[in-house]
């Protein structure tokens, strides 16, 4: 008896790991579960957003980018990643209601696990960018090779603000709707489909306030331009995504024993 | 709910265990849980800003636990008593750790499985397989437990079939299954069941109680067991703590507090009525062995009418018949079935009970009588009396007017040769608890009943009929909403003598009838039966007919419902103070008006007034 309640659980973060990894299974499984194409549209729904929205701002806009195709997927998809986290990660309080009342588990697991849902659906996205990019026939750099410090960053002030928008969810169910607009007003804000030159010198300098500016900015530089990011620009990604996570985790860490009141 | 439910301590009996040296392994220290009322309805940033505003944001404190302390050792079943909302399910979450107690603490020793809620994390999309994995990882167990656990989980769960079904094309039955099955994959420290066992059919609740019996013998696992259930508690625990709302009652041995939990749990009353009935209970010099009581029931409120229809007379040649609900009807039934000499069977609406028609066949009564306002009945269900007993000669009293409908009874009741002493009764439609204690009175004075019209009114003929019939005057009512002076005053003008009977508490008016009627037999030479009949007030469909079965034998009725701690402490009162003159309690209903356990509780309560104590309140 005693070998056996020993060995049914692992204690600490392997538990968690595994509930992590558990639940990101059961996420991914659902997430295609029915679909003819399966998991094949993250690499589809990437591309068809870059054809749409090239055809759009192309006709519409005379925006004289290399590549802008290219310029616009880079864009796209590590915004959406940043967006998709964000809102997934909100909802995972809320979703895991009947868990978190019935059984002991760590609240955090939640929003973090949506994070890596997330990141695991990038990696397919990423397939998509490479698609594009050997289209265009453009020879990868070894500054490609800053791809995991940026996706860090990124990790970083996702889980963040994730965590940040979980707990508040609980309380204001309000900042659900909110945030959806939010997100819709830092995209057009964020220079995804457009040059940074049609700005106007205000706006350049609010830009130097928005992460996804800067992150977004290092992601074409390394893929798309092949220019190594300057030390200033690593550590400007790297201060704003961990300060958005230590305020993300000191907010949720202080609220979390309220959830349940409110769930 | 009561306002002031009583949250009196009975105390901790747990002398008799010895088991100080054992392992504890859940401690409850001094818990409180406090949740807020008002900022958990404040779910949207609009009414945040409202209420910071207005500076309501200190909210209305709910406690739904309250100082609670207990320890459970190594090898407990441990069984958490209380009604809904009391608290049991916070207890169990806060030891689970899913709750975080506001004050106190609680500590647990070794791994917890919780069968709270089964089922909790498992997703209807994905396949038993699959939630399999998923719930054993949300409950702590390793890959590799899973695995080597995978076989005996779908063995127990009964699903080899249907493994990859998706868990939405299964029964809830099958999930609950699962669930279980999962949960109880590994062999906890401390196993928390709360009441999963009513999921499932009857085989698997079975195999549920095994599994938790092998959990409980081959491997000394501490059990905290939930339920509304004394009898399973009884059966599957040795200690238990019963909690009723937010407080702890009693802590001891699982027996004891189901006892007393059965005695007093859910009930509403005050901390006295409940000392008096605990020192009832408690008592032990006499034992009621049943030889003072009789039981009048059947499986229904019908049975219940024809048991007291046959007991009244063995065989009528005529029958009165009542609306199952009409109360004035069947208190006007009492003076019709005096001089008819027949028994009052009740009918619903729409329908005549199986029970009332077996007895009518059994009997072909030569006459029937339908007392009613016929647009209370279903079209064509009186006509059916006259077509099925063509031989019987059926006479309907009907009147939308209960007024003119008591008129008519009595005409009625004159022509068929009634007697009538000097007193008539004047009440109002929907009077019933206090007629009914007035019916052996009623009976013996041989008093008519009739009602006014309104508060303040009394039909003409309905007074004629009275000031010139009758000398005296009974009325029962209150005079600020039931029956106003004004309708008396004509009857004292017309030189009759005016009593009122007055009862605002039912138990109260209960026993100041009673013992006024006692005094009036005193006076008029009148001996009272020495059997008191036993009946709830609250649920009240058994008594319809028992005015005229008291009003025959002449006994007091005497009202105790268990739900109210109060009526049953003022009934054991009026027994153990008049105990001298009662030789048999008869109970009126079956066991869901009053349990066999209150039956008892009512009989030794008259034994220990026979004794010569009344029970000291503890």
């Amino acid at each position: 008896m005693q070998e056996q309640t020993e060995s049914f659980s692992k204690p600490g973060w392997q538990r968690d790991w595994f509930i992590v990894r558990s639940l990101v299974k059961k996420d991914f499984k659902l997430k295609y579960r029915g679909s003819v194409l399966g998991c094949l549209w993250s690499v589809l729904t990437p591309l068809l957003m870059m054809c749409v929205l090239t055809a759009v701002f192309s006709a519409f806009f005379k925006f004289e980018i290399e590549y802008y195709p290219i310029y616009l997927i880079l864009g796209n998809v590590l915004f959406s990643l940043m967006g998709d986290s964000t809102t997934s990660a909100m909802n995972s309080i809320l979703d895991s209601a009947s868990l978190i009342k019935k059984i002991r588990i760590k609240k955090i697991i939640f929003p973090l696990e949506r994070v890596l849902f997330q990141f695991v659906n990038f990696l397919f996205s990423l397939l998509a960018v490479v698609m594009v990019i050997a289209f265009f026939q453009i020879a990868p750099t070894a500054n490609i090779l800053f791809l995991p410090l940026l996706l860090f960053y990124v990790a970083l002030l996702s889980a963040g603000l994730g965590m940040m928008l979980a707990a508040l969810a609980v309380f204001f169910t309000d900042i659900v709707q909110l945030w959806k607009v939010i997100i819709l007003a830092w995209t057009y804000a964020t220079p995804i489909f457009y040059p940074v030159s049609i700005l106007p010198d205000w706006m350049l300098v609010a830009e130097e306030f928005n992460p996804m500016y800067h992150m977004i900015t290092y992601f074409r530089e390394i893929v798309l331009w092949g220019q190594t990011p300057s030390l200033t620009e690593n550590l400007i990604c790297l201060g704003m995504g961990a300060l958005t996570f230590i305020a993300g985790y000191l907010v949720f860490n202080k609220t979390q024993s309220k959830f349940i009141l409110h769930v | 709910m009561t306002d002031n439910p009583n949250k009196l301590f009975l105390g901790v009996h747990l002398e008799d265990f010895h088991d100080d040296d054992k392992e504890v392994m859940v401690d409850v220290d001094h818990v409180s849980m406090i949740f807020n009322m008002a900022s958990e309805r404040m779910s949207s940033l609009k009414e945040y800003a409202i209420a910071l505003a207005r500076r309501e944001l200190r909210f209305k404190e709910f406690r739904a636990l309250n100082d609670v302390t207990f320890q459970v050792k190594r090898g407990d079943v441990f069984g958490v008593l209380g009604t809904n909302g009391s608290g049991k399910s916070t207890i169990l979450k806060i030891i689970a750790g899913v709750l975080d107690p506001s004050e106190g603490s609680c500590t647990t020793k070794g791994n917890i499985a919780p069968l709270i809620e089964l089922g909790a994390g498992f997703d209807m999309d994905l396949t038993a397989r699959e939630n399999i994995y998923l719930n054993g990882a949300l409950l702590g167990y390793t890959k590799d437990f899973i695995e080597s656990h995978f076989d005996d989980i779908v063995q127990f769960a009964e699903i080899e079939k249907f493994l990859d079904m998706p868990l939405k094309n299964y029964s809830s039955g099958m999930v609950a299954r699962i669930a279980f099955a999962v949960a109880t994959a590994t062999i906890p420290d401390i196993l928390i069941v709360d009441e999963v066992l009513s999921v499932g059919d009857f085989m698997f609740q079975q195999k549920c109680e095994r599994r938790i019996n092998s959990l409980i013998k081959d491997h000394q696992v501490t059990v905290l067991f939930v339920s509304h259930d004394t009898n399973q508690i009884e059966r599957l625990c040795n200690k238990a703590i019963w909690i009723e709302k937010s407080h702890v009652r009693m802590i001891g041995a699982a027996h004891d507090v189901c006892e007393t939990y059965r005695m007093i749990g859910g009930r509403e009353g005050s901390p006295e009525s409940e000392a008096h009935m605990l020192a009832v209970e408690n008592d032990g010099s006499v034992v009621p062995l049943g030889e003072l009581t009789d039981v009048v029931a059947g499986d229904s409120r019908y049975g219940t009418a024809i048991d007291m229809a046959r007991r009244m007379h063995p065989q009528p040649d005529k029958v009165i018949i009542v609306r199952d609900d009409s109360r004035a009807d069947n208190m006007l039934g009492i003076e019709l079935s005096r001089i008819l000499e027949a028994p009052l069977l009740p009918i619903a609406a729409d329908l005549v009970p199986d029970a009332v028609l077996d007895y009518l066949n059994q009997l072909q009564p030569s006459e029937i009588i339908i007392l009613g306002s016929s647009n209370e009945f279903r079209r064509g269900i009186l006509d059916s009396f006259a077509l099925r007993y063509a031989d019987a000669k059926v006479t309907i009293l009907e009147d939308e007017r209960k007024d003119l409908l008591a008129l008519k009874a009595y005409r009625y009741a004159t022509e068929q040769g009634g007697a009538w002493g000097r007193t008539a009764f004047l009440s109002y439609k929907e009077c019933f608890e206090d007629l009914l204690v007035l019916s052996p009175y009623m009976y013996a004075i041989e008093a008519p009943l009739f009602f006014v019209e309104t508060q303040h009114t009394v039909d003409a003929p309905v007074r004629e009929a009275i000031v010139d019939n009758f000398d005296r005057l009974i009325a029962v009512g209150n005079d600020h909403t039931e029956i106003f002076e004004d309708c008396l005053d004509p009857f004292r003008e017309a030189g009759m003598e005016v009593l009122r009977l007055v009862g605002n508490d039912v138990y109260h008016a209960n026993r100041l009838l009673n013992e006024w009627m006692v005094d009036e037999y005193h006076k008029l030479g009148i001996a009272p039966s020495r059997s008191v009949a036993v009946s709830a007030s609250l649920q009240r469909e058994h008594a319809f007919t028992l005015g005229s079965y008291a009003g025959l034998r002449n006994m007091l009725v005497l009202y105790a419902d268990p739900v109210d701690l109060d009526s049953i402490a003022a009934a054991i009162d009026y027994l153990q103070t008049y105990a001298d003159d009662i030789d048999e309690l008869v109970f009126i209903g079956n066991d869901q008006v009053l349990s066999s356990h209150d039956r008892q509780l009512l009989e030794k309560a008259l034994l220990i007034g026979k004794a010569g104590r009344k029970s000291a309140i503890a």
